[in-house]
């Protein structure tokens, strides 16, 4: 009996080895399973932190490059050949006029702007609008900037549009209206000022927005300024802003430049601008604009002083439809007039409404009509009606804009 | 005695010289508040009540950033249509991007929804990932850090005392998420769809479904061809329940909710966006009961 108990005991112990040399034996085998598969893990892991870029590359470091086209379908009560030897009695004599935006009746490829930003290192900024024309090539502005200057203080270098007033350092594609008010086109033509120069802005250290800035630039604009023979041209303005509650917000800024015109002598423009901002929503506000410039324009014999003004009120309903209408006036023109004897020459004025459609922010559809009584064309003042459809596109990085 | 006088008023205005924080949200504003305590002034550039993305650059949010010593933003994308332009305005060195004083959030959150393609065509869709992050309480602690450890280096002296606030915070928010969590878990219906992908990080953190958006794309307003659509999608699915904020319009979530017998719940996107979400805690409070009831 006893020997049949050790054999079992005997057999049954085998047993038992057996299972326990299988159970580690899988156990290794689970084990090399597991860190084959973390050896793979961490040698995919390597391979991707491992850096395989091209070894110059610099595509990181590629500009924000943004392509603007502005192009409009336009109907007009006056022939093309009639309408571009157009004036404005006491600013712009006939055939003087530059038209470089929607000329033509039918259709026009205002531009395509090719605009490029870049930070270019920690002390600088630059920016530049390549604009072309159907057939002229021009460096809209190509500027840099500072970004780390003490005292809130920002240079500006480079070919750039003025701080004076609202309107003027503002790109055409971002206008409330697509044609410049009449009083910028009288007194500085379509480019308006802009120039080669510099710029010092400064902000108070102020709870109220305050701002200040002066500019020397090349004087170059032959309407108001334009004397060759050294740079000629000093702007300074002060901006303010209040907000009063959360939603209205008024910017307000006075404005002037002094520069030398053709004749050699001085140039005075005043400006004064104020824009009331209402936000009703999100997507949706009011906004009055407006302003006023007056001009002292010393000649040899006489000086001409003249003024004119623009006030735009425009409705955004919500983040696809809005509608503005704005009014345009010569307020005074005194000036030598003599060419146009037994024309009207009183009255200067327009009136202009627009509907927009945005179907996303970055492209704009607008329809606008404008009864424009400022132009004698063919040696008549004539009243000129034209309704306008006009596109405007900005695709790729473009950033966003001022207020 | 006078001199005495000014002296002590000299010294108290060096104690309490405080570093002047922008956030450009509210609900990191909060958070800033919470880990500077007096030692920070913080100001909120956005308006909670309107679309983060669509923040009207006021000139007066200038005179705020021109003495800012740090700026704290969102990232991902959310601030591109309105701030690059007035930091480049604000003429303040400490809070150009890449200086000490600009801090961006979204480098330190997990971002959710990253695109594996980008195109404007696709909307106003953000190539780094979903930006409203906020709606995760769970990101308040990862705020809270990044916070701190900005506010150390920014003003080393006061380290201490921003530490202090730091663990403070975070013993008090590690207890509060727990609550948070059981009250969380007692809700029952779990399928929504929103106006906007504001609330994803929530849906996912609390395992709820979306089952799509009001708006066919990304900031494209709503046609009716998509509505009908999302009709169809929500009584196949029975969803009862639409998401919407403060800022959209409100008439297609109640047309869709007419057809589909559903419940409009307007959720905040941000502190104080509306009147019972006026505290960090009540923010959270507000989303969870307006999802939940």
């Amino acid at each position: 009996m006893k020997k049949y108990l050790y054999l079992s005991l005997l057999t049954f112990s085998s047993l038992i080895a057996d299972t326990e040399l299988d159970e580690i034996k899988q156990q290794l085998k689970e084990q090399q399973e597991a860190t084959q598969q973390l050896e793979t893990k961490l040698s995919n892991l390597e391979q991707k932190s491992t850096n395989r870029s091209a070894s110059f590359s610099q595509n990181a470091y590629l500009p924000d490059m943004a392509l603007i086209l502005n192009m409009s379908a336009l109907s007009r009560d006056v022939k093309n050949s009639d309408y571009e030897n157009f004036a404005i009695p006491g600013f712009i004599d006939a055939g003087d006029g530059n038209l470089p935006f929607n000329k033509n009746r039918g259709f026009n490829l205002n531009y395509a702007e090719f605009a490029i930003h870049s930070v270019v290192d920690p002390y600088f900024e630059a920016f530049a609008n390549f604009h072309l024309h159907p057939d002229e090539f021009e460096i809209g502005e190509a500027y840099v900037q500072t970004t780390s200057l003490p005292y809130s203080l920002r240079v500006r270098a480079g070919k750039f549009k003025s701080h004076f007033g609202r309107i003027n350092s503002q790109h055409q594609h971002s206008w409330n209206f697509d044609s410049q008010p009449i009083i910028y086109k009288s007194l500085f033509g379509p480019d308006a000022i802009s120039d080669p120069g510099i710029q010092l802005q400064w902000i108070a250290p102020t709870d109220t927005y305050i701002m200040a800035g002066v500019e020397a630039l090349q004087g170059t604009n032959g309407r108001s300024f334009g004397d060759i023979e050294s740079n000629n041209l000093y702007v300074g303005y002060v901006k303010s802003s209040v907000d009063i509650g959360d939603d209205l917000s008024i910017l307000g800024g006075v404005s002037l430049a002094h520069g030398e015109n053709t004749t050699s002598n001085p140039t005075d423009v005043y400006g004064v601008d104020l824009t009331l901002r209402e936000q009703l929503g999100s997507y949706s506000s009011l906004v009055w604009q407006s302003e006023y410039l007056y001009r002292n324009k010393e000649l040899d014999s006489t000086t001409d002083k003249q003024a004119g003004l623009y006030s735009e009120l425009v409705y955004q309903y919500n983040n696809n439809y809005s509608g503005g209408v704005r009014y345009d006036l010569i307020t005074k023109n005194d000036t030598d007039l003599s060419a146009y004897n037994g024309v009207d020459s009183d009255n200067l004025d327009r009136y202009t409404a627009m509907i927009e459609y945005k179907p996303f922010p970055m492209s704009r559809l607008r329809l606008s009509y404008a009864y424009d009584r400022t132009k004698i064309i063919a040696g008549e003042r004539t009243d000129i009606n034209e309704v306008m459809l006009s596109l405007n596109i900005a695709a790729g990085a473009h950033g966003a804009h001022n207020y | 005695m006078r001199k005495i006088i000014l002296l002590t008023c000299l010294l108290s205005s060096l104690a309490f010289a405080s570093l002047n924080v922008n956030t450009t949200y509210s609900t990191m504003g909060a958070v800033a508040e919470k880990i500077g305590g007096d030692l920070v002034n913080v100001t909120v550039l956005g308006s909670p009540k309107y679309d983060p993305h669509f923040i009207v650059p006021k000139p007066s949010l200038l005179a705020k950033l021109r003495r800012a010593d740090l700026l704290i933003i969102n990232g991902g994308g959310l601030e591109l249509g309105w701030l690059p332009p007035l930091i480049r305005s604000a003429n303040n060195a400490k809070i150009q991007n890449g200086a000490k004083g600009f801090l961006d959030m979204s480098h330190f959150v997990h971002m959710i929804d990253v695109p594996s393609s980008v195109s404007r065509g696709f909307g106003d869709v953000h190539a780094q990932g979903n930006p409203h992050y906020s709606s995760d309480p769970y990101v308040i602690p990862v705020m809270a850090k990044a916070i701190e450890k900005k506010l150390a280096e920014l003003d080393p002296e006061n380290s201490v005392v921003y530490k202090g606030n730091l663990d403070k915070f975070l013993t008090e928010w590690s207890s509060y998420l727990k609550t948070f969590d059981a009250k969380m878990a007692t809700c029952k219906d779990k399928k929504v769809v929103q106006y906007h992908e504001l609330f994803n990080y929530f849906l996912k953190r609390y395992d709820y479904k979306s089952f799509g958006n009001v708006e066919p794309l990304p900031g494209i307003s709503p046609s009716s061809k998509h509505t009908i659509e999302l009709i169809n999608t929500m009584k196949k699915n029975g969803v009862k329940k639409i998401l919407q904020d403060v800022y959209h319009e409100k008439k297609t979530a109640k047309f869709i909710a007419e057809k589909t017998d559903a419940k409009v719940s307007v959720i905040p996107h941000d502190t104080k966006a509306v009147k019972d979400a006026d505290t960090l805690k009540n923010f959270y409070n507000t989303i969870a009961q307006r999802i939940c009831q």
